[in-house]
């Protein structure tokens, strides 16, 4: 218990002390987050704002897969990816891996059904006043689409935090596709696992601290949307 | 002139028939009033007269001109009318910008929305309320500012679904005023629903009834349940109570026993007072409940098991001078009777 509590004693110090190896990680696992849950909410809201809005045949088929994907296992997409980034695979020539831009890949794969199903989630939960006040007004389609969209913003951007607390807490991407570099592609993940295998718990116990800290504000944000969206 | 003429409009949803209209001709810049119990069809018509569904058959001519049920030819002519809904919802931001919406739409320029919008939300007395979050009205205040943010963009005809129904006594006087007022000034054509028969008759120049998505000739007072039944010497009857019945004469196409609706035209029964006249066919007795004036007649409401309206002259009043409690003979006419199958 002694160990616990001595270990959680010094990486408090080590947060409070913004210690610079740390930060590198802290900053390597934020950046990384932040461009794949970009880059996923550029195609996601987009994908799962025309799958809301239209009606077709294999819209709940589709909807049903989509929710699948939303538990696929990190290291299978690790897998997955690998296979076609590796120096065999058909991007080999492109030396992506063990790269933070292979993490990204990977990662935007991972949320990209998140940020699409929360999308259609967040589009459907729409009331249907909305579109007929729209066009009663004089409203084409898009500009009745662009009400729709603005009504569930707040759905939307609880999408997307959703997806950053999903990104920046995996860990199989990121030690498979990043290779855990220090400086370049090591995450607070990786990091943290890493730390374990060493036994040294101080930084894994202070990364865990910041990742928790991040994860709580992450909640607290997409709480504070998904109410806003209730309006 | 006409602004809308339906001619064998049928809206149908999966088997049932919502809507049949076989013809109906709308008259510019008057009010009417669309009557009828729930599920009658009233919403469905007033979204097809706003083009925003379509009907499954039928022609619509708005302003003697064909309508073409296509997006693009609907979206030009929703930009002429405007609907307000039972239950209207305000976009999620201030009440200036919804009612800006539209216009933006319309392409007015930034000096000219701001006239407009302040003169819409002065006629709907919500001036002070133009900044305020929209979300956040009472029922009444967003229906007047639905109302303002319909209004601002100058419609043709303005169609309001039950524009009074949710809304307190104070709010529902400024709402009726502000429908007469409109159309008194701008002579916009006003349809819209509603299930308080006095609240039509006090409003509209002229009064539609709803049931079970047909127009009938009839008031939407006086509609009763009844079943086909013959009596001892093979007559048939309409039986609206077991001790009220109403003679339909010796043929009827439809078999014993068959429900059906009756309308009884409150245009077309005489009054008398008890034991003045011999009672003759559809002849029956009741106790005057109220009295009232109304568009040039009186209305007299009475009870005789069923509650009947008959609507009177003003001459034939004061010849008989009822009053409350009286008991009076009235005798329904043949042509007042109508029916439908339920």
């Amino acid at each position: 218990m002694d160990f616990l509590i001595d270990s959680f004693a010094s990486a408090l110090l080590l947060v409070l002390s913004l210690d610079a190896e740390m930060i590198s990680i802290v900053g390597v696992s934020i950046r990384v987050s932040i461009s794949s849950t970009l880059i996923a909410g550029l195609f996601g809201v987009p994908l799962g704002f025309i799958i809301a809005f239209s009606e077709w045949r294999g819209k709940p088929l589709v909807i049903t897969v989509l929710n699948t994907l939303l538990a696929l296992p990190t290291v299978v997409i690790g897998l997955f990816v690998y296979a076609f980034i590796s120096r065999r695979g058909i991007f080999g020539p492109f030396d992506l891996l063990y790269t933070q831009a292979a993490i990204v890949l990977g990662q935007v794969i991972l949320i990209i059904p998140v940020v699409t199903a929360f999308t259609i989630a967040a589009i459907s939960r729409i009331d249907e006043r909305y579109r007929k006040t729209a066009m009663t007004l004089g409203a084409n389609r898009i500009q009745t689409a662009w009400v729709v969209f603005r009504e569930a913003r707040f759905g939307i951007v609880a999408a997307i935090v959703a997806a950053f607390g999903r990104v920046i807490s995996e860990v199989g991407i990121s030690m498979m596709l990043g290779g855990n570099i220090k400086g370049f592609t090591r995450t607070m993940t990786t990091a943290m696992a890493l730390e374990y295998d060493k036994g040294s718990f101080t930084l894994a116990i202070a990364l865990g601290i910041v990742l928790l800290g991040l994860s709580f504000g992450m909640n607290l944000l997409f709480h504070f949307f998904q109410g806003r969206s209730r309006i | 002139m006409m602004v809308y003429e339906l001619t064998e409009l049928k809206k149908v949803h999966g088997s049932r028939t919502v809507l049949s209209i076989p013809c109906l001709a709308i008259e510019k810049s008057r009010i009417y009033a669309l009557l009828g119990p729930n599920g009658a069809g009233k919403t469905t018509l007033l979204n097809i007269l706003g083009f925003l569904d379509t009907p499954t058959s039928g022609t619509i001519q708005y302003r003697s001109r064909p309508v073409a049920f296509f997006e693009k030819t609907l979206q030009a002519l929703r930009r002429r009318v405007v609907v307000v809904h039972q239950h209207p919802i305000l976009f999620t931001t201030s009440v200036f910008k919804n009612i800006e919406f539209g216009l933006k739409i319309r392409k007015i320029s930034p000096k000219n929305r701001t006239r407009i919008i302040e003169e819409a939300l002065d006629l709907v007395g919500m001036r002070d309320f133009a900044s305020a979050r929209a979300h956040l009205l009472s029922g009444g205040e967003t229906q007047r500012v639905a109302l303002a943010r319909a209004l601002a963009l100058s419609p043709e005809v303005f169609l309001c679904d039950e524009p009074t129904a949710s809304v307190d006594a104070e709010n529902q006087a400024i709402i009726i005023n502000l429908l007469k007022q409109i159309n008194a000034e701008k002579k916009i054509s006003i349809i819209f629903t509603t299930h308080d028969r006095t609240q039509a008759a006090s409003i509209a120049h002229q009064t539609l009834v709803l049931d079970h998505g047909n127009l009938v000739r009839a008031g939407y007072e006086n509609t009763f349940s009844a079943v086909i039944n013959q009596d001892c010497r093979g007559k048939y009857v309409y039986t609206l109570l077991p001790n009220v019945s109403l003679f339909a004469g010796t043929r009827e196409a439809r078999p014993t026993g068959s429900r059906i609706r009756v309308f009884i035209d409150p245009h077309n029964i005489r009054l008398c007072r008890k034991g003045s006249k011999k009672p003759g066919k559809n002849s029956l007795q009741g106790k005057v409940r109220q009295v009232m004036s109304e568009n040039g007649y009186i209305r007299v409401l009475i009870d005789s098991g069923i509650w009947i309206t008959a609507m009177i002259s003003p001459g034939e009043y004061r010849q008989h001078g009822f009053l409350v409690n009286d008991v009076v003979q009235y005798t329904i006419a043949a042509e007042a009777i109508h029916t439908t199958t339920l």
